[in-house]
């Protein structure tokens, strides 16, 4: 009866939410900079850290991640 | 001792079922053997072939009605059940989501999907093959053939339209592919499916305007798509029918004469063109005890066409008709009505049901005969 002691996810190991898999094309403009959608117009706004959150087109200050591109499988009925 | 022979009147007699106001008599079949003593009800081969019957009532494309007279019910629902449920189409099966950023769920975009009916060249989806599907997770995987998945794709992004006019205010005019219509689905042959799936054979919704989902500018959807044969029973998408059923003919028997303004408020009770109105002749005026003396060039009701009839036992619910009709329905008649949905033409699907019930009679005496052995 022992149980696996919690283990802090570490930024090294390659786990279910790597950055590099799964947000891959966000990530690929550059390291530090990530792409969002504008939740008033959907416009593109790529942000690197320290940046305001702001739509650059529209000035809307709630941004939302990427859909991810990993595939996904569902059966049709 | 010679088995007996029962009068035309009482063969006649049998095959009507009767519809009362409130309750409907002599429903089961009796023309099996022990039933009627004395007689011999034995199912003969030479003997069915002389009685049954079929008739075309009309054969469009995809909608088919004709009747099938002098067979039983068993036989009859058979026919009807395979037309639904087992007779092999194709459909979108599995759904590869790439990207789907619309309002509409991954998992409910690909279950409308499933639903939309597919055509195609029928040569290349008969030469496909079917098998049958094994339930439960730990299910053999299927390997991805030409024979046995057809691959397509949805790839569809909505932008805006800048040529659109200022106070614009259709989204389909603001924006390109603001809907996703079954049209911009696309399937591509692979391998031997170039044989068959090309040109006019190529396999595409049957409605190019199904509405699939909306889109607003920057949203996309990007899938592929795995059709495989299926059978209705195991998804109503594999149905190649949109209804197929069937009902009994109508029967009307008009007892004792309706004239004059009963015979037209009688002919209302049922719809247009089944009951007609004649003249009483002179002949039938002078005959005595039929009901119709004195009443010579007044009009009486007479039965047209009881095919069209509903059986909405409307003439019954009137005082004046009671006791002078007896409505009823022909037991052997069935007259079908086949709805295709596209993939088959509705008389051959009808032929493909006899073919799946001879194969399972093959099936149901070969294990008969391993019985026997």
């Amino acid at each position: 009866m022992s149980r696996e002691a919690y283990q802090v996810p570490s930024m090294g190991t390659q786990n279910a939410f790597s950055t590099d898999a799964g947000y891959g094309s966000a990530m690929a403009v550059d390291k530090s900079s990530v792409a969002y959608l504008c939740g008033e117009c959907s416009a593109r706004v790529t942000l690197k850290s320290g940046d305001q959150i702001r739509c650059k087109d529209c000035g809307h200050r709630v941004l939302y991640k990427e859909r991810t591109k990993r595939m996904v499988q569902f059966e049709a009925r | 001792m010679a088995p007996l022979v029962p009068s035309q009147e009482e063969l006649q007699r049998r095959r009507i079922i009767g519809i009362n106001a409130e309750t409907v008599t002599n429903i089961p079949s009796t023309d099996f053997p022990g039933h009627w003593p004395g007689e011999s009800h034995g199912w003969a081969l030479d003997q069915f072939k002389q009685n049954f019957n079929v008739e075309y009532h009309r054969n469009d494309r995809y909608e088919a009605s004709f009747s099938l007279i002098g067979l039983d019910a068993a036989v009859a629902n058979a026919f009807r059940r395979i037309l639904m449920n087992e007779i092999p189409t194709l459909a979108i099966e599995t759904v590869y989501v790439h990207d789907n950023t619309s309002v509409i769920q991954d998992e409910v975009l690909a279950q409308r999907l499933g639903l939309i009916p597919l055509t195609g060249s029928v040569e290349g989806i008969n030469w496909m093959r079917w098998e049958q599907k094994i339930p439960g997770d730990d299910a053999p995987e299927v390997e991805l053939t030409d024979f046995n998945t057809v691959v397509g794709q949805l790839s569809i992004e909505c932008t805006q339209n800048f040529d659109a006019a200022k106070d614009e205010t259709d989204a389909r005019k603001l924006y390109h592919n603001a809907h996703v219509y079954a049209k911009h689905l696309s399937f591509g042959p692979v391998g031997r499916q170039s044989e068959f799936f090309v040109d006019d054979g190529a396999i595409r919704p049957v409605h190019p305007d199904i509405l699939i989902a909306k889109l607003r500018p920057g949203q996309r959807i990007e899938m592929e798509l795995h059709c495989v044969k299926g059978i209705g029973a195991d998804h109503a998408k594999f149905s190649p029918v949109a209804t197929a059923s069937y009902r009994l003919l109508p029967d009307i028997n008009i007892l004792s004469p309706i004239i004059g303004e009963d015979a037209k408020k009688f002919a209302k009770c049922f719809p247009k063109g089944v009951i007609g109105l004649e003249p009483v002749t002179s002949q039938e005026a002078a005959k005595a005890g039929s009901g119709y003396q004195g009443h010579a060039g007044e009009l009486k009701a007479v039965v047209k066409d009881a095919f069209n009839d509903t059986v909405s036992r409307e003439c019954l619910r009137h005082e004046e008709f009671n006791g002078k009709v007896k409505l009823g329905r022909v037991r052997d008649h069935f007259i079908f009505n086949v709805e295709s949905t596209g993939q088959f033409e509705s008389d051959t699907l009808f032929l493909e049901s006899v073919k799946v019930l001879k194969l399972k009679c093959a099936r149901w005496k070969r294990g008969l005969s391993d019985l026997m052995a």
